[in-house]
């Protein structure tokens, strides 16, 4: 890697002035590292923000919790209170690579992480995201690939927590230029949707302070496939949250990850979903909605029905049946 | 003739690793470990084309790289690239990072070339020449036993199937390297090899030196699965830099470098077409198979790899037989031998081939396999599996198990062919009056436990506790003896031990006059030696050894049909290797052999790229390994053969998985999956629920 500067932040207005236009941010650094020692990112300073006060907590609000951009992924695996408020969730972060990661993994660096795709990951690779002029992945290798995609790039998003705070309806609160911005899921990755340069709406310098989670639904879940049993990253992975009155669904969300570049979520399915009982039926035309419009390409078509098993599988553990 | 004793306390026993302590607390120094004085780090400049003319490398800007002091070319400033990841220059200073930047610093001039990293777009005529004069795919081999069109039309079923395996890459925790030291009085090289003495051979010839004039020491070394016989252009590079930087130079590779260019188990892709009478008695074999071994098939003479050629068809007889094979060059990096070569994708081609046939028949898979194998201890270890398995009661007809979740059994057998001893090998053992003892052998331990098989042989024969031997291995000043590959390592040495032993008694006995020597007197005999050491020299001797081992494994497994995902539930394996040494050793090497061959049935595969022709997985995040959480219950059944003498286990223990991991999938879910690893993809695909792609 190149040489780089560190420093040690202890307010959040130092941190920004410090990470400036070329520095960035490092927590847990599991993705940064990588990233410098491939030579995929650049940064004249490394700014540590583990020091920053307040953002290590999870905090029970009425209406919503916080959870500080520094918890660990850890941390929220391990909190009993998160397992009973937000069990999708825990099963989200149970999920994420290994044990040793999750130690150090924050919820912040999980959002922000980069493209897991082979090619962008790749050193001798210039593709699209990386000013190239070609997404290789969309004519050679995609089996990891997206079904959704804004763009020509077809990287997906990999975090599954933000899958999940997807379907929980969360909000990310990002700091940028001294102001607190508001951002749904949806709109933390929308630049990646329709920039394939982008791997999130972050610009130098954003910092992403903390999650807030409404806490109107009682009932969430968590699933994903891998081709290994642990310590693998998910082909398909589908989170959804409701609140559950009278076996009625409220308000519900379904999310999918690892299929486009921003958490996969309709609209039309989740109005569908408002109200309704769920069985079996209900379910399948859930599934149907949300992959809708689905573009397979030659090696990933696979996901379209894995998805639709995956979302099935989620929304029925809502009703706690599975 | 020596016999082995019939009683024994050590000897089929379970012992402990003599050197379990020193490796889980660090106390063990592995080649990676070396820190010989005033080291440099190595590193290697590596190519980023598939296939490329070089015409000039300037090495300048990376020797003005602070801390750099040395670098040297590979081949020379001119030079054809035939794969990426080709070795092009290295570069050695005091730090890693001054290395990596000096890397960068290196100017190469290339013109790059068309190139070919897929079996299916090489065997084409007019797909790029990996080799100026040779065609990539040359005409097919074939061989022919009986007359295989008339058999086929008395056969009461016939069954035609494509089965592949992937190109699978060596993956040691230690990954190749050395640490070389080249000065005036010649060449010490501490090498993460498998081969000492062949480690040494390949330094002195490729640097023009006596053989005496290298030494190489491999005190531990982390696996090497058959990649880890020569010392590589990597070694040939460190020992450059060194005499050039007048230091000792450490060149390990990195994961990315493994990958890329020091080995990998050949693809195949099988046609199998397979008749049998109406009883399951197979008469007629025919097969196509290619597959490549990178740019080593199709080569000039001077390409490495051992071809891709597999034993078709395998262990089974059949009267009537014709096998087209042949190899096809690609741009990717060459072969080398891996545990086993060809037998694990033979196995899983016929082993399936074998279950899809007793289907079409409505037989039971396992009672085919006993009509037509016809070595008896495999028989014998398909009657004692099957009942600890269960086999009666599990097996259901192919896809009937209920639900959504469906459950499957499979078996397969497992042979290494080779195998056996190698008559030269050497060893002494230094006895001194206080009655201690220590042998050396020229072996290395290539992880499997040598220094405690020695040192339970030596017990065993002394009447002493192996914690009172002291065993010393990897190092060429010690008497030669065999590379740690072809499982021969037990079988050379356990022989070789014995007739020391026997020596050391029999010369014990004359100078004390105890007419025993062993045991309780062993001390007292001792303390007849005098001042100087009693030096016992031996080697391996007939009619203590013999080959060849065998087994066969059973699986169960769970398919989710929903996902695809394939849950192996339990593993059974029955193995037989003569005489068993140390059981405990033994157990362990067939769970290594189990959990890599589930590693090539479901998640292992080298990916390259068609368009920039890179390997787009050199790393563990996408080349996929079992981890802990894939590893379902192995048992372990040995079956001990003394009058067989001893015979090493190494290879047959990884053979069979697949093949019966395969057919457990394809039991469960009433399908064949024609290729590995067997993903959830491929699953969902077989089940025909992958709808066609539309971007």
């Amino acid at each position: 890697m190149k040489a780089f500067q560190y420093a040690t932040a202890h307010s959040t207005a130092s941190a920004q002035q410090l990470v400036a236009d070329k520095g960035a941010y490092i927590a847990g650094g599991n993705d940064l590292l990588g990233l410098l020692k491939e030579y995929l990112v650049s940064a004249d300073t490394l700014v540590n923000i583990k020091s920053l006060p307040g953002l290590g907590k999870i905090e029970h609000g009425k209406s919503f919790w916080t959870i500080g951009a520094l918890v660990t992924v850890a941390q929220i695996e391990h909190d009993a209170d998160i397992q009973k408020t937000f069990p999708g969730l825990h099963e989200a972060a149970s999920d994420v690579a290994s044990q040793q990661i999750r130690n150090v993994a924050t919820v912040g660096g999980n959002l922000a992480q980069h493209s897991r795709c082979w090619y962008f990951r790749h050193r001798d690779i210039k593709c699209l995201k990386k000013h190239g002029d070609l997404c290789y992945a969309r004519q050679s290798e995609n089996r990891y690939h997206s079904l959704f995609t804004g763009n020509d790039c077809i990287s997906p998003v990999v975090s599954s927590l933000a899958t999940t705070f997807a379907a929980l309806d969360a909000t990310a609160i990002v700091l940028r230029d001294g102001k607190e911005l508001r951002w749904s899921m949806a709109e933390l990755y929308a630049e990646a949707f329709k920039n394939p340069l982008a791997h999130n709406s972050l610009q130098p310098g954003d910092l992403i302070l903390r999650v807030e989670i409404p806490t109107s639904r009682n009932r969430s879940a968590f699933s994903q496939v891998s081709e290994k049993h642990a310590f693998d990253w998910a082909l398909v992975s589908c989170a959804a949250a409701a609140e559950v009155v009278d076996g009625k669904l409220k308000s519900p969300r379904v999310a999918l990850g690892s299929v486009s570049n921003m958490p996969h979520e309709v609209a039309a399915a989740n109005e569908f979903l408002d109200g309704k009982v769920l069985d079996d039926a209900v379910a399948t035309q859930a599934a149907d909605l949300i992959l809708k419009g689905a573009k397979p390409l030659q090696m990933n078509a696979y996901k379209v029905p894995m998805a639709h098993a995956l979302i099935r599988r989620t929304l029925l553990k809502l009703k706690g049946d599975v | 003739m020596p016999s082995w004793p019939a009683e024994t306390k050590y000897i089929s026993h379970a012992t402990a690793r003599i050197d379990g302590a020193a490796k889980v607390t660090g106390k063990a120094r592995y080649s990676s470990d070396i820190q010989a004085n005033g080291w440099l780090y190595g590193m290697i400049l590596r190519s980023k084309w598939p296939a490329a003319k070089i015409t000039d490398i300037n090495l300048d800007k990376a020797l003005q790289v602070p801390g750099i002091k040395a670098a040297v070319l590979s081949r020379g400033k001119e030079m054809t690239i035939r794969y990426y990841g080709e070795e092009i220059a290295a570069v050695a200073g005091t730090s890693k990072q001054a290395c990596l930047d000096a890397l960068r610093a290196i100017e190469v001039t290339a013109q790059p070339l068309p190139f070919v990293v897929r079996e299916n777009d090489a065997i084409k005529s007019d797909s790029p020449r990996v080799w100026e004069n040779a065609a990539n795919y040359p005409a097919p081999r074939v061989r022919q036993n009986g007359d295989v069109d008339t058999a086929f039309g008395q056969c009461a079923a016939v069954i035609e199937g494509s089965y592949s395996t992937p190109i699978q890459i060596h993956n040691p925790m230690e990954t190749a390297g050395n640490t070389v030291s080249w000065t005036d009085e010649g060449v010490t090289a501490w090498s993460s090899t498998q081969g000492i003495s062949s480690v040494r051979d390949g330094l002195a010839g490729s640097l023009k030196l006596d053989h005496s004039k290298v030494r190489v020491i491999t005190e531990y070394m982390g696996g090497g699965f058959g990649a880890k016989f020569g010392p590589g252009v990597e070694g040939v590079l460190a020992a450059k830099l060194s005499k050039e930087a007048k230091a000792p130079v450490r060149l390990m590779l990195t994961r990315f470098d493994q990958a890329l260019a020091v080995g990998n188990r050949p693809s195949s892709f099988q046609k199998i077409k397979l008749g049998a009478a109406a009883d399951g008695t197979f008469l007629a074999f025919e097969a196509e198979n290619y597959g490549t071994a990178g740019i080593g098939a199709g080569g000039d003479g001077g390409g490495g790899g051992g071809g891709a050629d597999i034993p078709m068809p395998y262990l089974y007889k059949v009267p009537n037989t014709r096998v087209k094979q042949a190899a096809v060059a690609v741009n990717a990096g060459s072969a080398r031998a891996f545990r086993a070569p060809g037998n694990p994708p033979a196995s899983y081609g016929i082993e399936s081939a074998i279950d899809d046939l007793a289907v079409k028949l409505g037989l039971d898979p396992l009672e085919v396999r006993l009509k037509n194998d016809p070595n008896k201890i495999r028989q014998r270890e398909y009657a004692l599996g099957a009942e600890k398995f269960g086999w009666k009661q599990k097996y259901k007809k192919p896809g009937s198990s209920p639900g959504v979740v469906k459950t499957g059994i499979g078996c397969a057998g497992a042979a290494w062919p080779a195998g056996g001893a190698s008559r030269n090998t050497h060893g002494e053992a230094s006895i001194n009056p206080d009655g201690s003892i220590e042998f050396r052998l020229g072996v290395q331990d290539i992880g499997t436990g040598t220094r405690t098989v020695i040192a339970v042989v030596a017990a065993e024969m002394l009447g002493l506790k192996p914690e009172q031997i002291t065993v010393k291995v990897g190092d060429t000043r010690f008497p030669p003896g065999p590379g740690s590959g072809g499982s021969t390592t037990c079988a050379s040495i356990s022989p070789t031990v014995h007739n020391i032993c026997t020596k050391a008694l029999e010369q014990l006995q004359t100078l004390s006059g105890l007419a025993d020597a062993r045991g309780a007197n062993w001390f007292a005999a001792c303390k007849k030696i005098g001042i100087s050491p009693l030096l016992i020299s031996g080697q391996w001797v007939e009619g203590l050894s013999s080959s060849p081992a065998g087994g066969v494994q059973f699986a169960e497994v769970e398919v989710d049909t929903e996902t695809g995902l394939v849950t192996v539930k339990k593993m059974l394996g029955v193995h037989d290797c003569g005489l068993i040494i140390d059981t405990l050793t033994l157990e362990s090497q067939i769970n290594g052999g189990i959990i890599m061959g589930m590693g090539y049935a479901l998640y292992e595969e080298r990916v390259m790229d068609d368009l920039s022709g890179v390997m787009l997985n050199p790393n563990f995040e996408t080349y996929k390994l079992p981890g802990i959480a894939d590893v379902p219950e192995i048992e372990v059944v040995l079956i001990n053969m003394p009058e067989r003498g001893v015979i090493g286990i190494g290879e047959p223990a990884t053979v069979p998985t697949a093949g019966a991991i395969a057919n457990a999938v394809a039991n469960a879910i009433g399908v064949r999956v024609g290729s590995l690893p067997i993903t959830p993809a491929k699953i969902l695909a077989a089940l025909g629920k992958v709808p066609p792609a539309t971007a």
